[in-house]
């Protein structure tokens, strides 16, 4: 007798390929939450076992990338409070939003933008973004660099929407401040002798 | 001394390039950025920023095996 698969085993594997697109999408975002490749491929793997085991929740036809950023980033706080990493700083919030412009050009520079992002090293950036607090980063990486919108982002922090606006905010104010701190730190290091 | 305009813009830039305004907001903003340097100037700076920390932060490698070993984790946790 034939071996056929079931219904619903045949959805479950449907349901999996259709989640494995997003890995890429979710180890940008696990790497850029935990700041460690290795950390970042654990969050993927536990992420889609998760997934796999509730997979029933899913509604489909909903947004199977922010569903599954939710499942990441339950793995990522339980690692984090495993690993007890959390945040120390409280983020001042005094500064203009141009702080960094008016930082990297001194005040007078009116020339290309070339010149003053050349001052911001690829490095720089990335450890830029592993100092802003974990409550803003989350923010930041969901919207400005996973793509999510606001409400998305909301959801899968499981906040109210006007709570991801301001972490947001003050996340974009501490990564300036952060980036401002690195490139001055790169221009001092690279004078004669 | 900034004028008014320049710091409503300043106020309303980050949402601005969240496309998060509303349309009369757009107009306002547009309408300034067009004839004030100032405001255009920083207007770039903070675009390219966006982009440029996004293209940063998304360019590392993805492993090549990543799915293959999250299917391997899901199989042997069957």
């Amino acid at each position: 007798m034939p071996n056929t698969p079931s219904v619903e085993a045949t959805e479950r594997a449907e349901f999996e390929e259709d989640a494995l697109a997003y890995a890429d999408q979710l180890y940008r975002i696990a790497l850029r939450l935990s700041g460690s490749s290795q950390m970042a491929e654990e969050l993927v793997q536990e992420t889609y076992l998760r997934a796999l085991r509730s997979w029933r929740t899913y509604r489909a036809g909903t947004n199977l990338a922010a569903w599954l950023a939710t499942i990441l980033r339950n793995a990522y706080l339980d690692e984090a409070r495993r690993r007890s990493r959390r945040p120390v700083t409280e983020p001042l919030d005094d500064e203009s939003d141009y702080f960094l412009y008016d930082q990297l050009s001194g005040g007078r520079f009116e020339g290309p933008q070339e010149a003053l992002m050349s001052k911001l090293t690829n490095d720089a950036i990335l450890r830029s973004l592993e100092e802003v607090p974990e409550h803003f980063r989350e923010a930041v990486v969901l919207v400005d660099i996973g793509d999510f919108s606001y409400q998305e982002a909301a959801d899968i922090l499981d906040v109210p929407i006007g709570t991801v606006m301001s972490r947001l905010h003050r996340g974009r104010r501490q990564l300036k401040r952060a980036l401002a701190a690195h490139a001055l730190d790169g221009e001092e290091g690279t004078g004669p002798g | 001394m900034i004028a008014e305009p320049c710091k409503g813009v300043e106020h309303r830039l980050q949402a601005y390039l969240d496309r998060s305004l509303t349309v009369d907001e757009v107009a306002m903003i547009e309408v300034h950025l067009g004839e004030c340097d100032y405001c255009r100037q920083r207007y770039h700076f903070e675009a390219q920023l966006r982009d440029t920390v996004k293209t940063v932060c998304c360019g590392d490698p993805v492993p090549g095996d990543l799915v293959d070993r999250v299917r391997l984790a899901i199989r042997q946790s069957a």
